[in-house]
């Protein structure tokens, strides 16, 4: 009788190998078909939004929307030090009789809040880069602009204005660092950042330690910088749902949410305590 | 003929038929079972799984590839190639007439080719006739050389002749190709279209397990020898052998039997293909893979999609290895075919069951997973049982020798050939632990004999001054449970454990007991230190302002090694809490927390102390940061605020004489007769009790492995020796009753032992005296290991470096680090470790700990990535043994402190420096002397690029003290210059000067002369500025220099590296040549010791009076 159990499960084991092998056959035909359906849903889901893509593909749509601000402070207005910079003749040369003030957190009589960044983070599409180059001076040892942007690959171009050495040394975190010596007046250094940086990295001179300046590299043409009245403008926005992030080097950073239907211009308004 | 009569048998042949038929065919049964038994394996099982899943994948392919879009492509291409041949057919006549020449052309090339060939072979047998009748004199010499030359001649002629029609040839060709080539170029895309279809269909064969395909023939039982498509798949490893006692035999994995993907992408489970996409996405969003690969990475990802969303996850064991970078890929640096799975893995190597491969799990879960049984609960046929639940039939084998490391031990395998390494590349978790086993000083007590942990110093302090340093009370409640004085402290809690205290496994009657005994062994060890400590006095501080001590502490560099509070903020719950060690970096906790320190100690120790630590003892691995006595007394002033109120309010019981005299006395009668133990006893006094209860307390515990403590010296530790610990067998550790059983630690955790040497170890070393639940011992024999307080992570580690320390070996060409130049350099990274350089230094990539209290990067202490290559040999010996030989930034407040390194040290550590930088430590380099000439461009070349705003180059008097200049704030200083001479390779100079930032990212110093980015080559600004006026009065200067050969200037201003060598030879020429050499102790001059009542420190070698405060900011770290 057990012998009988045995010859019957070797028979059905040997079975056992043959019908794994044709249900295999047939699974494999299932799952064909869950595959198939799988991809249509996909082009099916392509094909509705393609309208909502197509904006971004051609950046100035009629449809475009602009999205204003104005970013405040709250609180007493910190004291704007003046600068120290009898280490350098040449520098304190510069400024003549009133020496430059530092420019960490720059307000206005109203609380207006300067050198905010404000960008778009969260929009996807392909956005061409713009070929011209973007600019910082370096102008009686300061930074001009203090706070800026360029596109991912946008040329940044880093001039020295100065009689005097400056060196460019940039701290981002995701693109390569670079440190570079710029002894003559009129130099211009050329850079090309290819990876994207929302959040500004600091750009320093180390001959001159309260120059300082940011810079954040951009997936997208959509972001600004709040000016001395606080004010800022991103235009040629396609309608949508973004997180508008404002960024700001002494006080952090805010974030909201906007809604901006087509040919629609929003203001926005972002507040930072001290 | 008579029939022939029946042979008469006593015995009925038909019964025997019967018997015989029947038995037979019994056999026969029994033959077909052995076949069976022999044919049906578990692993072939996994086999056949593996094939079915690689025929799903292959017919999925083969659907995308044969997609419609592409059959239009195909049905395009085949229109195309129609309308061609219409169109050809339609120039018929054209096309034949071209072929037609072509083909005439080629008979006319083929006779060409053969003229010229018959002629060459002529010409050859001529030369040969020439030279023979010259040589030979014979009469027709002139005759022969004049045929020779005929030959020549004609040969030239038909070489002519066949290139011009090898031309018209060609020219032929082309014209019929032309007719052709639209027909061929359709073919061509044809094919590559069908390519990828027709391989899939091959691979498909490979796997094709259908009824009667030939594979299935195959694989058929007593057909499988002839040439088995399901088979063993094995590595056969001879390197790597496996000691079987008395003899080695090569190490044959058969793992990838079952392990089918192990080395194959493509496999990964769910959650490592999102891992694994998620990586490479980020990758590739932040434009971080080049764009000749971004396509090649995009399939990759889409690939580790479909797996992601494919209906089932792929299983063990079909999936693909986690770390094919790294291990088994043919690519990697342990790939398959060499290295095999169980070297690194161990198990069973030879074995294809899951049991008997020694496949251990991880938890208790897990372990009962594995065990679970569903269908056949015997194992006579070893089936897949339920594989969806990884039900594998488990049972724990306790005769695997070698059973695998569980998934949070992988690590531990590294060991085996990794140990002569101070950090295993890309190992982050072994190096982890064996930094962790060196920080608690495993090896001290527990010898472990392996080039990684023999060498090392004793872990706690000398005990032999205790008692000038601390008082008896302070020791008491210290060594009663240190923790409550330092939670941060690595000294480890004897007393009070588990096993004697603890009301949930002790009865309260013995827990009373208990207590007794221990306060009367921590009093006798008390006692005995104190009894024998020295009694130096040492010579008060001034009067010292604790405001300025803070802030010299906070500045000099001790943070690097001490953290000063105990109170950090959690970040989790951002309430502020007591501080664990993992609060902070490694090299933070090598010195002790100052919290305290002035409740345990005294002010004239703590000012002896830190203004030279070796006074105390002579190993003490505090160095002198070479303080000035009022410094000093501020330091002390600030140390001694730094206290622990109300540690020293607990209340003290003294003694218990009954328990003093038991103890003692338990261990007298070890060599006495019970009579002669008490009259000893009685003998002696209580104090005298005490002291010996105390000696043999200190036996007991093993304090002497940590400490020097008189009495001790030369003893063996005192703990198990660990070297080959991770080969004991199973069955000698002592489990007790704790076996699979769960536990609550005192951090509130809960354990679990399961029965592995791993688990086993975890737990110990969670809590040493675990083992003791429930069992009933005598007091002296219960365990005694201290309790380190471990995490559950600490713990972890150093069981991973006990598990991994086997017997098992490998043969020396598979050991890492063996070559001489590794040797160097690893017994260097010994010393890094052991003098917690990384506290300050960058060193191979590593370190800075004290970064995060020094707010300016620009006063960090200096990364030494480069030091190899940039410091000269002599000057980096001087220096070691002496900082104060030169000051390279005299700004920075850290200061590199003496160390008082031996001459051997101190050459380890320059040898190790050179070779790490690839260089020989003494070079003839340093005796260069530039010509005048170079001298003057270069100084040109300096003005130009405008280096003295940053560096100073006014000649230094006394590199002891350079003149530091007020021109610019101190941030922006960099060294003098006229330093470098004594300081620098004379080849490093140009090439760092070249590029800064390649040798140290995010150095201060600005790259000059920046590659271009197209060709990588150095660009030089001074190319198109020496043209500008601004610069017309350098031009004016150099032209001379250039023997007014402008073109030659301007040549050698766009030259980066002329240029670098020039800036060079000027810093070489207005370099210092002398420095003071360091005295033989490793002393500064100015270091004589003040200390009244101890043997004289060696006298200063010269200069020894150097006022310290006329120093800007007394202060020195070694160059940039």
């Amino acid at each position: 009788m057990t012998m009988k159990k045995f010859v019957t499960m070797l028979f059905a084991s040997t079975l056992l190998f043959s019908i794994a092998c044709g249900k295999g056959k047939e699974a494999s035909k299932q799952d064909q078909g869950e595959d198939d359906e799988t991809q249509t849903t996909t082009t099916a889901a392509t094909a509705s939004n393609a309208p909502a893509a197509a904006p971004a593909a051609a950046p100035v749509s009629a449809d475009a929307a602009t999205l204003t601000g104005l970013v405040k402070f709250e609180g007493a207005a910190p004291k704007m030090n003046t600068i120290q910079m009898s280490a350098d003749p040449y520098c304190q040369s510069q400024h003549g009789g009133a020496p430059a003030t530092e420019e960490d957190a720059v307000v206005g009589p109203a609380g207006e809040l300067a050198n905010v960044f404000v960008y778009i983070k969260d929009i996807k599409g392909n956005f061409p880069t713009p070929s011209t180059a973007v600019t910082i001076e370096q102008k009686g040892c300061q930074y001009h602009p203090h706070v800026n942007a360029v596109m991912v690959g946008q040329p940044l171009a880093i001039k020295n204005d100065d009689a005097t050495l400056h060196n460019i040394h940039a701290m981002p975190t995701a693109n390569s660092q670079f440190n570079e010596g710029q002894p003559i007046q009129g130099m211009v250094s050329t850079k090309k950042l290819d990876k994207v940086e929302m959040t500004p990295f600091k750009i320093k001179c180390d001959v001159h330690g309260w120059m300082k300046s940011y810079m954040a590299v951009m997936p997208h043409p959509f972001f600004a910088v709040s000016q001395t009245n606080g004010t800022f403008t991103i235009s040629n926005l396609p309608p949508g749902q973004y997180t508008v992030v404002a960024w700001h080097e002494k006080y952090g950073q805010q974030e909201q949410r906007v809604t901006v239907g087509a040919k629609e211009s929003k203001a926005l308004s972002f507040t930072f305590k001290g | 003929m008579k029939p022939q009569e029946p042979i008469p048998h006593n015995y009925s042949i038909r019964r025997l038929n019967w018997i015989f038929a029947l038995s037979s065919l019994g056999l026969l049964v029994v033959t077909g079972l052995i076949v069976g038994y022999d044919y049906i394996r578990g692993w072939k099982w996994f086999q056949l799984e593996f094939m079915r899943m690689q025929r799903e994948r292959i017919v999925q392919e083969v659907q995308l590839a044969s997609s419609a879009e592409n059959k239009q492509l195909l049905a395009n291409l085949d229109e195309q190639t129609r309308r061609n041949s219409l169109e050809l057919a339609a120039h018929r006549d054209q096309y034949l007439s071209a072929q037609k020449a072509f083909d005439a052309m080629e008979g006319d090339h083929y006779r060409a080719d053969q003229d010229y060939r018959f002629a060459k072979a002529n010409l050859d047998a001529q030369r040969y006739i020439a030279e023979v009748s010259i040589v030979q004199h014979r009469s027709d010499a002139a005759q022969q050389q004049t045929e020779y030359e005929r030959q020549t001649k004609h040969l030239a002629d038909l070489q002519v002749r066949l290139q011009e029609v090898t031309r018209q040839r060609d020219a032929a060709k082309a014209n019929v190709d032309q007719w052709l080539k639209k027909i061929k170029d359709a073919e061509d895309k044809r094919k590559e279209l069908t390519a990828s279809v027709d391989l899939l269909d091959k691979q498909l064969n490979l796997v094709d397990m259908d009824r009667f395909s030939t594979n299935w023939i195959l694989s058929q039982p007593m057909l499988d020898f002839v040439n088995p498509v399901i088979k063993i798949d094995q590595v056969v490893l001879n390197d790597l052998s496996i000691d079987m006692n008395y003899m080695n035999v090569p190490r044959v994995d058969r793992c990838q039997t079952c392990h089918r993907a192990i080395d194959t992408p493509g496999w990964e489970s769910k959650t490592e293909a999102a891992r694994l996409s998620q990586e490479l996405q980020q990758k590739l969003d932040a434009y971080d893979i080049p764009q000749e690969k971004r396509k090649e990475t995009e399939g990759r990802i889409a690939e580790l999609k479909r797996i992601q969303d494919a209906p089932s996850d792929i299983l063990n064991p079909w999936r693909t290895h986690p770390k094919l970078d790294l291990f088994v890929g043919s690519a990697s640096v342990h790939p398959l075919l060499e290295y095999g799975c169980t070297v690194c893995h161990r198990g069973q190597d030879r074995a294809t069951e899951f049991g008997r491969a020694g496949h251990t799990p991880a938890s208790p879960r897990m372990e009962h997973r594995w065990a679970e049984r569903t269908m056949l609960t015997g194992g006579f046929f070893p089936l897949p049982r339920d594989f969806e639940k990884r039900n594998w039939g488990y049972e724990e084998n306790e005769f695997v020798e070698t059973p695998m490391y569980p998934r949070h031990y992988y690590e531990a395998g590294c060991i085996k050939c990794h140990s002569g390494q101070m950090s295993v590349d890309r190992g982050d978790d072994i190096t982890k632990a064996t930094q962790t086993v060196e920080l608690y000083g495993c090896y001290a007590c527990h010898k472990i004999n392996n080039w990684r942990f023999s060498d090392l110093r004793k872990p706690g302090p000398d005990l032999g001054g205790i008692a000038e340093k601390t008082t008896p009370e302070w020791a008491f409640r210290w060594i009663s449970e240190p923790h409550d004085f330092r939670s941060t402290t690595r000294m480890p809690s004897f007393f009070y454990q588990r096993n004697m205290v603890d009301p949930s496994v002790v009865p309260p009657q013995e827990r009373a007991h208990n207590i007794k005994l221990q306060e009367a062994e921590i009093h006798a060890i008390v006692s005995y230190l104190f009894d024998k400590s020295t009694h130096r006095s040492w010579s008060p501080p001034g009067a010292g302002d604790a405001a300025r001590g803070k802030q010299i502490v906070g500045s000099v560099g001790c943070l690097g090694c001490h953290v000063d509070t105990e109170q950090v903020k959690d970040e989790k719950t951002g309430r502020i809490r007591l501080a664990k060690r993992e609060d902070f970096p490694l090299e933070r906790n090598y010195g002790f927390n100052f919290t305290g320190v002035g409740t345990k100690t005294n002010a004239a120790w703590i000012y002896n102390w830190i203004k030279n630590p070796k006074a105390y003892y002579t190993d003490a691995p505090m160095p002198s940061l070479r303080l000035t006595d009022q410094e000093a007394s501020d330091v002390t002033a600030y140390l001694l605020t730094m206290q622990k109120p109300g540690f020293m309010n607990t209340p003290i019981r003294p003694p218990d004489a009954q328990a003093v005299h038991d103890l003692a006395k338990g261990y007298l009668i070890n060599t006495l007769s019970d009579r002669d133990a008490e009259l000893r006893l009685r003998s002696m006094s209580g104090h005298d009790q005490l002291v010996y209860l105390g000696h043999r307390s200190i036996e007991k515990y093993g304090c002497y492995s940590c400490h020097n403590i008189k009495g001790f010296e030369g003893l063996k530790p005192v703990g198990t020796e660990l070297t080959v610990e991770g080969s004991k067998a199973l069955h000698l550790f002592d489990f007790g009753f704790m076996n699979d059983q769960q536990w609550k630690n005192e951090d509130g955790a809960t354990e679990h032992v399961i029965h592995t040497v791993p688990s086993w170890v975890y737990n110990k070393l969670r809590n040493p005296r675990i083992y003791d639940d429930r069992r009933t011992k005598v007091y002296n024999d219960k365990l005694k290991m201290p309790n380190f307080h471990l995490t559950p992570e600490e713990a972890r580690r150093i069981a991973m470096v006990v598990v991994g320390l086997t017997k098992e070996k490998v043969a020396e060409n598979r050991m890492a680090g063996l070559d001489a130049r590794t040797r160097f350099i690893e017994e260097g990274r010994k010393r890094v470790s052991q003098h917690n350089c990384r506290a300050c230094h960058v060193v191979d990539g590593r370190g800075r700990a004290i970064a995060s209290t020094i707010a300016d990067a620009n006063f960090f202490p200096p990364d030494l990535s480069p030091e190899g290559a940039r410091a000269q040999s002599p000057f980096l010996f001087n220096f070691l043994k002496d900082p104060t030989v030169m000051k390279i930034r005299p700004w920075v407040s850290v200061r590199m402190p003496t160390f008082h390194f031996s001459d051997e040290e101190t050459n380890t550590l320059v040898t190790f420096f050179a070779q790490e930088g690839q260089r020989s430590q003494f070079d003839t380099a340093r005796n260069v002397n530039p010509t005048a000439q170079n001298v003057m461009i270069g100084k040109q070349v300096f003005t130009m690029l405008r280096c003295g705003q940053c560096h100073v180059t006014t000649p230094v008097q006394n590199p002891e003290n350079p003149p530091v200049p007020n021109t610019a704030e101190t941030a922006s200083l960099a060294p003098n210059l006229t330093l470098a001479r004594l300081r620098l390779r004379h080849d490093w100079i140009s090439d760092w000067i070249r590029r800064p930032n390649e040798m140290i990212p995010g150095t201060r110093m600005p790259a000059n002369f920046p590659r271009d980015a197209a060709t990588g080559g150095f660009q030089s600004p001074l190319a198109m500025a020496i043209d500008t006026p601004q610069f017309a009065q350098y031009k004016a200067t150099l032209l001379p220099l250039f023997k007014g050969d402008e073109k030659e200037l301007k040549r050698t201003m766009s030259d980066a590296v002329a240029l670098t060598d020039y800036l060079r030879d000027y810093i070489w020429s207005i370099g210092i040549i002398q420095m003071r050499t360091a005295s033989p102790d490793g002393q500064a001059p100015s270091m004589a010791m003040p200390q009244p009542s101890l043997p004289p420190v060696a006298a200063p070698a010269a200069k020894s009076t150097r006022n310290q405060r006329g120093a800007p900011a007394a202060g020195s770290g070694p160059g940039r």
